[in-house]
């Protein structure tokens, strides 16, 4: 298990909820919903954080859900309890999953890898739970490929890390690096927030 | 494209209050006695810092996260870089600097808006680019 990562999503737990509930996830609120309206199957959400997400999700459903942080499942786990479907949180590194081989019809994941300390692997790790042919659906926000934002956001990721998220990952290309094809990416705002959908070819 | 008040109202709000922010800190800091170039450069980092400051305290909780931070940063560096510049030349009233910053950030707010609209959506796979 990656400690130092686990110890600082730890200690922003408490106060994850204030930083972004009222500004980031009701900006985001429309293109997450719409990401998750597909959800079917048995589905994967790697990294559950305070569980935000989960009162966007369609009722009914299989999730099962992981995340690194004990603390920040500890927040999440009356979200979890109240999911009307089944739905089960692990404390569990994406790096180092229990998970067999072809576990999930789906994964989903939000926000995470800018903070996943080895994306490459970590996306390898989530292929190898996934069944052939599976879709993986994200929403991510990545470096730019414009100036000067891509240069103000170099600037800002050694701050940004110290808490919280890197400003300046490459996630589309870590996607096509970890084996998936990239089927769709949606601009949510210019080109930083966006959406990814993968398959893992057959 | 962000089309809600309450965040099309909070963009405007926030580049308004970061560029009128820095050009005023920089219309105050900055005087003849700067070489024009080093005022430019420290300017520019100064007005990014300030703007940054100004984001995570006042406007990231309530209005969002990239769409509020990459913005702001863009007015603190233009302001800081336009009023550094000018106060090393001569001299800045405060209220000019206070006005001359937030237009900026008036100005920046549009071109967010204008990129955005031509931006979001669906992106040509065949065109992605190694920066994303
Ligand atoms: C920015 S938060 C996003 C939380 C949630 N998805 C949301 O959108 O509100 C990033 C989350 O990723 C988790 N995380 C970081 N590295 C991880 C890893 N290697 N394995 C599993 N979870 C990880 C953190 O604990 C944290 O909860």
């Amino acid at each position: 298990m990656d400690t130092a990562t686990r110890d600082k999503w730890d200690k922003t737990s408490k106060r994850y909820d204030l930083m972004v509930s009222k500004g980031a996830e009701k900006r985001w609120e429309p293109s997450k919903r719409d990401l998750y309206s597909h959800m079917k199957g048995k589905i994967l959400f790697l990294a559950l954080g305070t569980g935000l997400d989960i009162a966007l999700f369609p009722v009914g459903l299989d999730i099962t859900c992981i995340d690194i942080s004990p603390k920040m499942l500890e927040q999440a786990q009356p979200r979890v309890a109240a999911y009307d479907g089944t739905m089960v949180a692990h404390c569990m590194d994406v790096h180092d999953m229990e998970f067999d081989d072809n576990s999930f019809d789906q994964i989903y994941t939000a926000c995470t890898f800018c903070s996943v300390p080895d994306p490459i692997n970590g996306l390898k790790s989530l292929a190898r739970v996934l069944k052939p042919g599976g879709v993986m659906r994200m929403f991510e926000h990545t470096g730019s490929t414009l100036f000067p934002f891509n240069l103000m956001m170099n600037i800002m990721t050694p701050l940004s890390s110290i808490s919280g998220p890197e400003m300046n990952r490459k996630t589309v290309d870590n996607v096509r690096a970890a084996g998936f094809k990239v089927t769709e990416v949606d601009n949510v705002f210019l080109d930083v927030v966006k959406t990814i959908t993968a398959n893992l070819p057959k | 494209m962000e089309k809600r008040f309450y965040f099309v109202f909070g963009d405007l709000l926030s580049n308004l209050v970061a560029g009128g922010l820095v050009g005023l800190i920089c219309a105050a800091v900055f005087s003849s006695s700067w070489n024009m170039i080093i005022a430019m450069v420290v300017g520019m980092a100064l007005g990014m810092l300030i703007a940054l400051i100004v984001t995570v305290a006042l406007f990231l909780m309530l209005f969002g996260a990239m769409e509020i931070m990459i913005p702001n940063m863009l007015t603190g560096m233009v302001v800081g870089m336009i009023i550094s510049m000018a106060a090393s030349m001569h001299e800045v009233p405060l209220l000019t600097g206070l006005q001359d910053g937030a237009m900026v950030g008036f100005i920046v707010f549009i071109i967010i808006y204008c990129l955005q609209s031509r931006m979001s959506g669906k992106v040509n796979l065949t065109e992605t680019g190694s920066g994303e």
